[in-house]
């Protein structure tokens, strides 16, 4: 059986475990019914793919990320997209010294481990090139010189599907660029409870002078992490040790090739998409306690990976067919034949 | 005696040049024609302008005018030349297509009588002999349209016929393997070919597919998304337990080489559709 072989000596992958775990459960204190987002953020970071979420605003999408750079003590970085934002403002720039006369290289916010760049939709789209070009290439350049960007280095980006007006749409090809598209929805009746119950027993915060404020979910984040970048190594390195059969890998070529055989898609699943499928999946799998992948791990990921990689045709659409409905007919048919 | 001659001839000819104005009163219908140096007493006149509404048979244009002394009951008198053209045959008092500069009509001008003649009879309507040319074509542009859009026709039956004839041939080649298979039917040969260690990477790839395949069937998943049919039949104890089994060995490192395939595989051998048990 031809395969991707793990090592000869098995990896340990309990002490690896238990650090995305505790993770998960540190995150879990400050954000509630987002279980699968925060396995999305944790498959990006172990992979050094991007995610992209999709969701309406207030679904602790920066509270997420905040939690997640403080537990895994990386530098988190925010930026606000805006329609004046100029690429400079995010890559860095040149600036004159008037006291030596020389330029200085002032570096931007995306010198940072985890960048979150909120409705990056919004942004003109030089401003989106600049940010995913050096997403891809992991490095920018300011004048004449090149910078490599720190590692890990992890964008997490978000876009608001509704308010559509005066945003910029990211086409397919910078889209391909986010390994993971994940569609945030709205919690549950019992999480929604729950986080209305965990924020009315936030109380007041008093600060040096004597003002009080009233505190916020970011105030409860515990400041000691549980792991630091080293730790987050190993378990990239321990990601590139999980097992994929030949089997596997069948199924992911029959999924990619059935997007681009299917007769209402216009635009089929890239290489990449099938690249990034079996990277994701094997950090599901890594962050599940497996040391092998298995084709749940390819059917719970198939959307945030494949999704956003394909384009149904004018017809499909005419028809009232969306992407999603005929990536589970793909699904049911692969899972089916 | 030379230079005097040539003094006498030009003073002649200054002389006789008055006498040489245009006085056309007569002219065919569209030509221009002119009267020049003509006097008319009262103050200065301007050809009455023309009207989009009204078709006037005789168009009216006032070239030039100077001032020509006063008559003998004190009349002052104005001299012109004029340019018409008749549009229409028959005969025409210029005086009715002149007013005053204020756009006023006057009254008490002399006729001023023009005749417009047509180069035709006025019965005479019988065109021209049509010049010799060559002969037209068959048929004329109808029928070229008409047998053109015939041929395409047949041409495009023709075609039909033989394409499905073709298919219907190759239809017929490909017999029963073209007919769609039951889920039990292709899975059965992958199981057997399994129990004789033959099955080959994405032979293996589909006998998983179809095993779940098979279970989504038998629990009444078909139409449930993937992702959480997969979830709903590891939940399930029997199809859970075959689906780890069989994640063991296809996907396990360490699970293909003792996975017993004989008994994972040996309820499947003789499985059938939904329908048929």
């Amino acid at each position: 059986m031809t395969s991707i072989e793990s090592p000869a000596e098995s990896p340990q992958f309990a002490e690896t475990e238990a650090f995305l775990q505790a993770i998960r459960d540190r995150v879990g204190q400050v954000v509630v019914g987002q279980d699968v987002v925060v396995e999305r953020v944790l498959i990006a970071l172990l992979t050094g793919g991007h995610l992209l979420l999709q969701g309406v605003p207030g679904l602790a999408k920066t509270l997420l990320v905040a939690a997640v750079s403080k537990t895994v003590h990386l530098e988190f970085a925010r930026i606000q997209f805006t329609i004046d934002l100029l690429p400079s403002d995010i890559l860095g720039s040149e600036i004159l010294d008037q006291r030596s006369h020389e330029f200085r290289t002032r570096k931007g916010p995306i010198f940072t481990n985890l960048l979150l760049a909120d409705e990056i939709n919004r942004a003109a789209p030089k401003v989106q090139s600049a940010l995913l070009e050096a997403m891809q290439e992991r490095k920018v350049t300011i004048g004449n010189e090149t910078f490599r960007l720190p590692a890990p280095f992890l964008v997490i980006a978000t876009q608001n599907p509704v308010e559509q007006a005066g945003t910029f749409e990211l086409p397919e090809a910078q889209l391909d660029r986010f390994m993971l598209l994940h569609r945030l929805r709205y919690l549950e009746p019992r999480q929604e409870k729950e986080v209305l119950r965990r924020n009315a027993q936030l109380g007041i915060r008093r600060d040096e002078s004597g003002g009080a404020v009233a505190r916020t979910e970011f105030d409860v984040l515990e400041q000691e992490p549980v792991g630091g970048p080293e730790d987050l190594a190993r378990a990239m390195e321990q990601v590139q040790q999980v097992h994929v059969s030949d089997t596997f890998l069948e199924h992911v070529v029959e999924i990619v090739d059935r997007t681009r055989r299917h007769p209402q898609l216009e635009l089929g699943a890239s290489p990449r998409a099938g690249i990034s499928l079996l990277k994701a999946a094997r950090a599901r799998a890594l962050i599940r306690g497996r040391n092998y992948v298995v084709p749940e791990d390819l059917f719970d990921l198939a959307e945030d990976v494949i999704l956003h990689r394909i384009r149904p045709s004018y017809e499909a659409l005419a028809e009232g067919r969306s992407g999603l409905q005929i990536l589970e007919e793909i699904l049911a048919e692969v899972s089916a034949s | 005696m030379t230079r005097a001659l040539i003094v006498l001839v030009t003073l002649v000819l200054a002389a006789a040049a008055p006498c040489q104005r245009a006085d056309q009163r007569t002219a065919k219908v569209g030509a221009r024609a002119r009267i020049e140096q003509l006097v008319l007493p009262g103050p200065e006149l301007a050809a009455r302008p023309i009207s989009d509404t009204t078709k006037d048979p005789i168009v009216l244009r006032v070239l030039a005018t100077w001032p020509h002394g006063v008559a003998d009951d004190g009349t002052e008198m104005h001299r012109y030349d004029l340019e018409w053209v008749g549009l229409e045959p028959g005969e025409f008092d210029l005086a009715s297509w002149l007013v005053l500069k204020s756009g006023a009509d006057v009254a008490g001008l002399p006729t001023i009588g023009v005749t417009v003649e047509s180069v035709l009879g006025w019965d005479d309507i019988e065109p021209n002999e049509p010049a010799d040319g060559s002969l037209p074509e068959l048929g004329g542009y109808r029928s070229l349209l008409f047998g053109l859009g015939l041929l395409w026709a047949l041409f495009g039956v023709a075609a039909f016929v033989w394409i499905a004839r073709r298919r219907g041939d190759s239809g017929d080649q490909a017999g029963d393997a073209a007919r769609p298979r039951s889920l039990a039917d292709r899975l059965r040969p992958r199981v057997e070919a399994a129990l004789r260690g033959e099955l080959g990477g994405s032979e293996r790839a589909e006998l998983e597919r179809l095993l779940l395949g098979h279970w989504r069937q038998r629990l009444g998943l078909s139409d449930v998304p993937a992702a959480a049919a997969l979830a709903a039949l590891r939940a399930h104890p029997e199809a859970g337990a075959l689906l780890r089994a069989l994640e063991q060995w296809l996907h396990s490192p360490e699970g293909a080489a003792d996975a017993d395939v004989e008994a994972l595989l040996r309820p499947y051998r003789d499985v059938r559709d939904e329908g048929q048990e």
